[in-house]
């Protein structure tokens, strides 16, 4: 079943996040393929910036930064509400992450507190698979951008609608 | 950290990464994302898979440790993007394959191909771009 159109500007939030530099060391170690909490467990090396508070209180940055898909801790809100939103009514079993975009600004860190809002901004269909794309945006505590987001979910839809 | 001088058009880099059975329960944890068809083998059987699959944003992640491992420093990022044309499952091992497509006022662009150990294309038109003018 099409989306309907009407959902195009639905807005969600403002959501609040702050920073917090456990979560970043957590987020980091488990992408790397290591166990969350257990620092050094990873198979792949984490960045140093994102878990070695010597090495980046020496970097320009001068503290630990968040990694670039740090953003579905604090921007994915937008999307995750939009996709369980009962007024769109997505199948959500049959729903799936389609495409993702980031642009950065500022680099995130710990202590920032972070501000997001987001906004359906298309909705399609091809096919069988039905489109929809949220848009969100996140400053930090100075009003400075630091990461515009275009996520986008595909729903599969298993048979043809008899209508 | 490595300056502009040092990125050319034609540099290759590779990174390769598995999503074991704990991955999406951990990527679940660390993100925040519990959609169960990442955590429960019966509910990714009703959308169809034989398995949990993995977050996309978990590979998009791998995608970003590839992309900022070439370019050295995380903070210089400042696009990434790419389509997920196939679901990561369980017991998979992705191969990410980059190269440095262009070095053009100040910004390094990279493509990168993702690639199953079924030489399956996980992801399409995977790109990343790196600043670095100050």
């Amino acid at each position: 079943m099409a989306i309907d159109p009407r959902h195009v500007g639905r807005r969600y939030g403002p959501f609040r996040t702050t920073v917090c530099a456990e979560r970043i060391r957590d987020f980091a170690t488990a992408v790397a393929g290591g166990v969350p909490g257990h620092f050094g467990t990873s198979t792949g090396e984490p960045h140093p910036y994102f878990v070695d508070e010597e090495a980046a209180a020496r970097s320009r940055y001068g503290s630990l930064v968040a990694p670039p898909t740090f953003g579905v801790t604090f921007a994915m809100h937008p999307f995750a509400l939009a996709c369980a939103d009962p007024e769109i009514g997505l199948d959500l079993v049959h729903l799936l992450h389609a495409e993702q975009e980031f642009e950065y600004g500022s680099v995130v860190r710990p202590g920032d507190v972070l501000t997001t809002t987001g906004e359906v901004v298309e909705v399609r269909s091809k096919g069988p698979l039905d489109f929809m794309t949220v848009r969100s945006e996140t400053r930090n505590q100075a009003g400075e951008l630091v990461l515009s987001g275009r996520w986008s979910a595909v729903v599969r839809n298993p048979s043809p609608s008899p209508s | 950290m490595k300056g502009l001088r040092e990125f050319g058009v034609g540099d290759a880099f590779e990174l390769r990464r598995s999503a074991d059975r704990y991955r999406p329960v951990y990527y679940a944890a660390v993100s925040g994302d519990f959609n169960p068809i990442h955590i429960d083998r019966e509910v990714a059987r009703l959308a169809g898979f034989p398995d949990a699959i993995l977050h996309g944003m978990c590979t998009l992640g791998w995608l970003a440790d590839a992309c900022t491992a070439y370019f050295g420093d995380p903070g210089r990022m400042k696009r990434l993007r790419a389509r997920f044309s196939r679901p990561v499952l369980v017991g998979d091992t992705v191969t990410f394959r980059g190269r440095c497509v262009a070095v053009e006022g100040g910004v390094v662009r990279v493509e990168v191909e993702a690639v199953n150990q079924r030489g399956e294309e996980v992801l399409r038109g995977a790109s990343a771009e790196a600043s670095f003018e100050e």
